[in-house]
């Protein structure tokens, strides 16, 4: 018996605490066990297996730990090698076969629940970066509904007046009143509204109108130039005031700054406020919605204007007469790309709203076009 | 082969004699000092797949050295980083030793070294990784510590706990799970222990005399901070 090596560890009250290697070999009828230090004789101890218990164990649970008692005390086996044990499970007597199933489905146990865990973890880890990579609009949005309206007023507000700064403002006139009785028509009719919009008309004859986060709105001239009726302007109007109820720039701002930066701009130290609000106002002014931005604004709008029972097809006319004809510096056409499928969307929809008398604005258009100078465009 | 601890205590170094075309593997930067007839190689333990995890999993470096005696025989140095005790143990074939990611200092050729994931408890609690290195074979393993390394022997079923921080080594005969150092989860951190490991025999735990985290908390204090 020279040529054994040893397959399992032998623990006892004799051995090294480390165990002492030992060689097992399963017959008939028990294990027999020779211990590589005490070898020498050749004969090892034969164990029945009425005499043994069975059980899992190790760090694991991957050891078989089979231990009997001797007059000279307890003896425990741990055994890994895979040929062994198959040799044990196959010739073990039915009084050990029930512990045996038990010490192998602890086993199974261990090994299901561990790897159960980690398909848990990285499942966990993989739904979060899955979630990161397509879900971020929904991040953002989560992220911008617990902004304070206070933030976004702060942010607007700083854009706004450095605009205003640079332009003419028109203060008064036929014009300011016309856009005045327009924006109180519609916000009368905002349920719970946080914001106090405020919308400027700045003499240009640029052809557009844009919105900041906060409630400030602005219109340029050149809008209300091409524009065949008040209700034309209000359709605009209600489409940019729905860009603010929606928060649809702060969206953008979050998505591309990201949140942490919002904070650091709303709460940081005044120094770094100016310059970051600074950088911020070119953000905010060259801002692009999203294409669902825009249909959310549109389709909103619509509603709004229905509610404060103005024309809602004034807007849907405005559109579409700016998409057919390449009328100069059509800035609010580069920002708000115009299709039929857009105009077919809001016809649909205005189509499925209830019908409702409009109310005539108390302004005259005509005159409040001649007010701005410009001649009156001939009717179509 | 034939190993001595020289200069035990703190600063120790191993001698390792080597006959004639044996060689062994350590830990890469462990050498210190080798006679003329060593070649040092440096080899991707268990292949690149084995060396790139043990590398990114276990923080183990990416090579050990294989330090050959290919000219005739010759001694070698080895030492460790830190300032701590080395311990030589036989492996026998059987036995295996679970060894925790710095503790491996040099092995003979027969000795098998393999990255070894645990479970999730003792990954995040256990204060040794998610990763260990499981050591089994045949020959010599010299394993270094932060402190001195004091050894634990456990008979079958005898328990004994241990700070998580301070492990360097132990059989995989043992089994152990992660527990709060007192029975209220304040009282476990302001005892300063966190979690502890209790550990159940048969089997060997080595246990460092210092932990290297707290050590490095307590250096930090004096590094002046820059402007």
């Amino acid at each position: 018996m020279t040529t054994m090596t040893s397959n399992a560890l032998c623990f006892g009250d004799e051995f090294p605490a480390s165990g002492a290697p030992c060689f097992v070999q399963v017959d008939g009828d028990g294990l027999t066990i020779t211990v590589e230090s005490e070898g020498d004789d050749g004969a090892g101890e034969a164990v029945p297996f009425s005499a043994l218990t069975v059980s899992a164990g190790g760090l694991d649970h991957d050891h078989l730990v089979v231990k009997w008692t001797r007059v000279q005390g307890e003896r425990t086996l741990y055994l890994k090698s895979p040929d062994v044990i198959r040799a044990f499970r196959e010739t073990v007597p039915n009084h050990l076969s029930l512990p045996f199933a038990q010490a192998a489905e602890q086993v199974q146990q261990v090994r299901h629940r561990r790897r159960l865990v980690w398909s848990l973890v990285s499942g966990a880890i993989l739904a979060m970066v899955l979630g990161l990579w397509f879900g971020s609009d929904l991040f953002v949005e989560l992220a911008v509904s617990w902004i304070p309206v206070e933030w976004e007023q702060k942010l607007g507000e700083s854009a706004y007046r450095d605009f205003l700064s640079h332009q003419e403002v028109m203060k008064e006139g036929p014009a300011v009143t016309a856009l005045g009785e327009m924006t109180h028509r519609l916000t009368e009719q905002i349920p719970n509204n946080p914001y106090r919009f405020e919308v400027t008309v700045v003499k240009s004859d640029v052809v557009n109108a844009f919105a900041l986060p906060g409630g400030y709105v602005v219109v340029f001239t050149g809008l209300m130039k091409k524009a065949e009726s008040g209700e034309e302007v209000a359709g605009v109007l209600s489409h940019e005031l729905n860009h603010v109820l929606q928060r649809h720039g702060l969206e953008r701002i979050v998505k591309s700054l990201g949140l942490l930066t919002v904070a650091a701009i709303v709460l940081g130290n005044q120094q770094g406020l100016v310059g970051m609000m600074n950088q911020l106002g070119v953000e905010l002014l060259t801002l692009k919605f999203g294409r669902e931005q825009e249909t959310e604004a549109d389709l909103t709008g619509l509603q709004l204007l229905q509610r404060a029972k103005i024309d809602p097809s004034g807007m849907i006319r405005f559109f579409e007469r700016l998409s057919e004809k390449d009328q100069g510096r059509m800035e609010w056409l580069s920002t708000h790309p115009m299709s039929t499928a857009r105009a077919e969307r809001l016809k649909a929809e205005l189509a499925a709203l209830p019908k409702k008398s409009p109310e005539p604005f108390t302004f005259e258009w005509k005159q409040v076009q001649t007010s701005l100078g410009s001649q009156p465009v001939a009717a179509p | 082969m034939k190993s001595e601890i020289l200069y035990p205590g703190a600063f120790p170094m191993v001698r390792v004699d080597l006959a004639a075309g044996e060689h062994i593997k350590a830990e890469s930067g462990a050498m210190v000092a080798c006679s003329p007839t060593i070649d040092i190689e440096s080899k991707m333990e268990g292949g690149f797949l084995g060396a790139l995890s043990r590398k990114f999993l276990t923080g183990e470096k990416f090579f050990f050295q294989t330090l050959r005696a290919s000219r005739g025989p010759g001694e070698v140095l080895l030492a460790p980083t830190v300032p701590g005790e080395i311990v030589i143990l036989e492996l026998d074939g059987v036995n295996e030793y679970m060894v925790q990611k710095d503790g491996f200092l040099a092995g003979a050729d027969g000795i098998l070294i393999e990255s070894k994931m645990q479970s999730l408890s003792r990954g995040l609690l256990g204060g040794e990784g998610f990763f260990i290195l499981k050591i089994s074979g045949k020959g010599m393993l010299a394993l270094n510590s932060f402190g001195a390394i004091h050894k634990i022997e456990l008979k079958p079923d005898q328990e004994y706990i241990v700070d998580n921080s301070h492990l360097v080594a132990w059989s995989s005969t043992t089994s152990y799970s992660i527990e709060k150092a007192t029975s209220g989860w304040v009282a476990s951190f302001t005892s300063g222990e966190g979690f502890v490991c209790r550990f159940r025999g048969p089997g060997l735990v080595y246990i460092q005399s210092r932990n290297p985290g707290s050590f490095g908390a307590w250096i930090r204090q004096f590094i002046p901070v820059s402007e």
